[in-house]
């Protein structure tokens, strides 16, 4: 019924008026170019970075990126990977090869740790049943709007000096965290992400554990399997998708992750991940402005890759975890 | 090479560590049931040698190694012991000298103060104080009577709650609260009633039966399996938490804090470069100011008048939406142009963050929806998602870039800029740009034109507005002129301008917002993107069958179903952009004008290593953020609890 009215209608003012109506029905279209005007002028930065890091020192400094084409007649050369050359290796430039090292150890171990111990403690917050359950489930999860500035510097000089407690009235002193010294050690970064993605990591894995269906939990038990059987035979395999999501998304954290790096790592030049010896080199005008475009490109590369990859998993875990704090 | 070992090697004994710890335990509890006693036996050992390792830690024993290695042997031994005997005599007798064997270990091996300057180790031997112990004997039988009481009652828990609580008391009376000046023969003493106290409360227990033992079995598991998280979540956050906030009273350097109440937070509400209002009576006078009303009150009217036509009070269109937001932009910025300071400055960034990426967001999600080559577009627009902050600082100093005016641009933004002023100072380009807006003026109109006689207001508004706004630039295009240009005062030649995107303030802060604004708007795209989708078909149906235009079917079906979607995407931009660091640490580190609460607080603790006053600013974050903490705990209370 709608449809005929409709192309009656249209049919009676084309007839009526042709070229007003195309140009009615092309400038109507403008909110569908408005999404594609907004797509490209989304995409121009990456894409001046990615062109920019292909070109020589003099030819980023003399004209934009859309005259990378025109390099060669200008005695440049284009594309080029002499910038990729200079930044990655420790003997010639910035070493951006040995960030990248550091960034893969502190990002692939604080992403299988959190998520081992959240997995444990969302199973226990979901089907063991306590006292007081849904008091500290609350609890643990309201902290995802804590930020992490909070805790920094309590945190920096427990890892550079140990936490000692003086028991009041007693007077005596005792050692509740040794000085471990690892201060600019990567463990230090270890230790920080997993504890500041437990909020997150628990409240986005035991959603998912906790809708698994409850027959499941019932037969197994009669089988008579414990709950430590039970996780890792039933529920582990189960959550392989929410269990990826949340990696990939604390992966890019991770690997992304510049404040508490800087903070827990700060001057030991041979631990620093590619964040900070990139924002390093953004530090220093002038000389080696050049290298920033290919060292950004690189410390982008990995989370390009994950991001194309397994980009379904990636937004799985953002809306079911929109709460990130 | 090297490097890369090392790295792996880490990596391996980190993740392999902790699975063999958390399996390790889990298995030693599957135990129980069947081979009790070496359950017990194993548990004993961990127990002893967990306590003389904590000790060791301490520096309270001599040769450490040996000490700690006996303790474990003694404690699975006392275990294995207690996991056989079945009669409560010999368990209590074993338990008593196991106990004992123990102290006198501890006794034996108790550090003497020895050494002196940077070795010096302080002794741990007490001297006996009868007044110590009386009182801490009176304390421990108070303490295990009440443990007994709360527990139940049970005449068989009588004992072992006794001799616990009595050697909580002898610790505390006999040893902690005692000199630490005592002989060798002292120590023993002391050591050795301590021991045997806690051995007769592991002794004084029945051997567990089958049913107990399955107890154990299952009852440890909710132990197992949350106490590594709740550890990191308490030594990561809440104890470090509370630690910043009572170093927000505290003053001085970080070895010597002293207090000083709430001087910390004077100093940073009275810091003008913090918050400084000297600027608010400009508001009034700014042009921005006097456009935001104009919007807001067209805007109103349309409203009014729209909804009147359709019978309700007041109409949310595009046309009356647009003009509004519009309004409350212009009214921020004037607001915050003003007014200055770090807290203006995040109050600005959180401002803008959420009204640019959650109308961007929309804008995408729904443009997008259904549309030609949809996943390609939410690609795009999602990708800077993955981008780190510092990549995308990086980024986008490439767009903002200004070249010395002679130089030719390489920014985009500069580049467009001068160009626009090369135009305004050419006759010929100068007409040709204004021939070209006037007929897309024109053509704009029509369109108005023709969504008058359709009854869709949304073109009509978004042509209008779109007309201004053009009109506007032929104006000052043929006019006073517009882009990056000035006239040189001495030679009267017409010579570049390019902006300093990042160094003029205060709209350099805009500029660092967009940074964030292309990140956060992938954000906010996909969760609109999930919560349109999720709309049921039927309702847009049956308001399409209805009658109702593409446009109203938006505003009056859609938007109502998302709303609860927008409030969690504000509230977690709320969060994020509070925090906001990265962008003006890389970008600005908080100079010209562009400070923010997070580079402030890391300043003040990292750089001039003021703890009490970057912890105070911390707490000033903290307070910020708890009233999102409080909505959502009250939406899962809603949710769990019922």
């Amino acid at each position: 019924m709608t449809t005929t009215e409709t192309k009656t209608t249209q049919g009676v003012l084309t007839s009526r008026r042709p070229l007003g109506n195309r140009i009615y029905r092309f400038l109507r279209s403008i909110p569908t170019w408005f999404l594609w005007v907004l797509v490209i002028l989304w995409t121009i930065p990456t894409f001046s970075l990615f062109v920019n890091s292909f070109r020589e020192r003099d030819a980023q400094r003399g004209s934009g990126f859309w005259n990378a084409l025109s390099d060669g007649g200008n005695g440049y050369d284009f594309p080029t990977l002499d910038n990729y050359r200079e930044v990655l290796f420790p003997d010639v430039g910035a070493g951006v090869g040995n960030a990248l090292l550091n960034s893969a150890s502190i990002a692939i171990v604080a992403t299988i740790i959190p998520i081992a111990i959240a997995a444990f403690a969302a199973y226990a917050f979901a089907w063991i049943d306590f006292r007081g359950r849904e008091w500290l489930f609350i609890a643990t999860v309201a902290l995802l709007a804590v930020p992490s500035q909070v805790a920094l510097i309590p945190l920096l000089s427990a890892y550079s000096n140990g936490v000692a407690w003086t028991i009041p009235v007693l007077e005596k002193t005792v050692t509740l965290f040794p000085d471990l010294d690892l201060s600019g050690q990567i463990p230090s970064v270890w230790l920080t992400h997993t504890g500041f993605a437990m909020p997150f990591a628990i409240f986005l894995l035991h959603n998912y554990i906790a809708g698994l269906p409850k027959d499941l939990f019932e037969s197994a038990s009669i089988d008579g399997a414990d709950h430590f059987t039970v996780f890792w035979r039933l529920v582990l395999p189960l959550s392989v998708p929410v269990l990826a999501a949340f990696a990939i998304f604390q992966f890019l954290w991770t690997w992304n992750d510049y404040l508490i790096a800087l903070t827990m790592i700060g001057g030991n030049r041979a631990n620093l991940p590619g964040t900070i010896v990139v924002a390093s080199l953004a530090g220093e005008f002038g000389a080696r402005e050049h290298l920033l475009t290919a060292g950004a490109f690189i410390i982008t590369l990995g989370p390009l890759i994950v991001f194309f990859l397994l980009q379904r998993f990636f937004v799985r875990g953002i809306t079911a975890g929109s709460v990130k704090g | 090479m090297n490097r890369l070992v090392v790295t792996v090697l880490g990596i391996v004994a980190a993740v392999g560590g902790s699975a063999v710890v958390f399996i390790g335990i889990n298995k030693l509890f599957d135990l129980t049931e069947e081979r009790y006693p070496l359950y017990s036996a194993i548990a004993g050992g961990l127990l002893s040698g967990g306590v003389f390792y904590l000790l060791w830690g301490n520096r309270m024993l001599e040769s450490p190694v040996l000490v700690t290695i006996l303790a474990i042997i003694i404690g699975a031994a006392l275990g294995y012991a207690l996991g056989i005997f079945e009669p409560s005599t010999q368990r209590l007798a074993v338990g008593i000298g196991g106990g004992a064997a123990l102290g006198l270990l501890l006794g034996i091996f108790a550090a003497d103060s020895s050494g002196e300057g940077e070795t010096a180790i302080a002794g741990i031997l007490p001297s006996i104080d009868p007044v110590g112990i009386i009182v801490g004997i009176l304390i421990g039988a108070g303490l295990g009577f009440l443990i007994w009481v709360i527990s139940g009652r049970k005449p068989e828990l009588m004992i072992p709650r006794m001799a616990m609580g009595l050697a909580l008391g002898w610790l505390l009376g006999a040893w902690m609260a005692a000199e630490l000046t005592g002989s060798r023969a002292e120590a023993l003493i002391v050591a050795v009633v301590l021991g045997g106290l806690v051995g007769a409360a592991a002794g004084g227990r029945s051997r567990p039966d089958q049913v107990r033992r399955a107890d154990i079995a299952l009852g440890s598991r909710k132990y197992i399996f949350l106490t590594p998280a709740l550890v990191f979540v308490g030594a990561a956050l809440v104890i470090p938490l509370l630690r910043t906030i009572w170093l927000g009273f505290l003053t001085g350097n970080p070895r010597e804090l002293t207090w000083t109440g709430l001087t910390n937070y004077a100093d940073i509400f009275s810091d003008p470069g913090i918050i400084d209002f000297s600027g608010a009576g400009d508001i009034i006078g700014s042009r921005l100011f006097w456009l935001a009303v104009f919007l807001l009150v067209v805007g109103t009217v349309v409203g009014r008048v729209l909804g009147q036509r359709v019978g309700t009070g007041f109409s949310v269109n595009s046309g009356s939406l647009s003009l509004l937001t519009g309004g409350v932009i212009l009214f921020g910025f004037a607001v915050f142009t003003a007014i200055r300071g770090t807290i203006p400055n995040n109050l600005w960034w959180i401002f803008s963050v959420i009204i640019f990426a959650v109308s961007l967001g929309l804008a995408v999600a729904v443009l997008a929806d259904r549309a030609r080559g949809e996943n390609i577009a939410k690609s795009l627009i999602f990708l800077p998602m993955a981008i780190s902050f510092v990549g995308a600082s990086v980024i986008w100093r490439l767009i903002y870039v200004a070249r010395p005016p002679q130089d030719p641009q390489t920014g985009v933004f500069n580049s467009l800029w001068v160009m626009l002023g090369e135009w305004s100072n050419s006759g010929l380009a100068k007409t040709l740009v204004s021939l070209v807006l006037l007929a897309i003026i024109a053509a704009l109109a029509y369109l108005a034109w023709r969504g008058w006689q359709a009854e869709a207001n949304a073109i009509v508004a978004g042509s209008a507005a779109i007309i201004v706004v053009l009109g506007w630039l032929v104006f000052r295009f043929l006019g006073p002129g517009l882009g990056g240009f000035e006239t040189s005062e001495v030679t009267g030649e017409i010579v570049a301008a390019p902006v300093l995107f990042i160094q003029e303030g205060p709209w350099n802060n805009f500029w660092l917002m967009v940074v964030f604004i292309w990140i956060q708007t992938g954000f906010a795209m996909v969760i609109f993107s999930a919560a349109i989708k999720a709309v049921p078909e039927d309702l847009l149906e049956a308001a399409r069958i209805d009658g109702a235009t593409e446009s109203q079917t938006f505003w009056r079906v859609t938007v109502p179903q998302i709303f609860p979607t927008i409030g969690v995407v504000v509230t977690t931009l709320i969060v994020q952009t509070l925090k906001i660091f990265d962008i003006p640490k890389v970008m600005t580190n908080g100079n010209f004008d562009t400070q923010v609460l997070a580079n402030e607080m890391w300043e003040r603790a990292f750089t001039q290593l003021n703890f009490g006053l970057g912890s105070a600013v911390a707490v000033v974050l903290f307070v910020a953020v708890l009233p999102v903490m409080a909505m959502n705990i009250r939406r899962m209370q809603r949710e769990r609890l019922g």
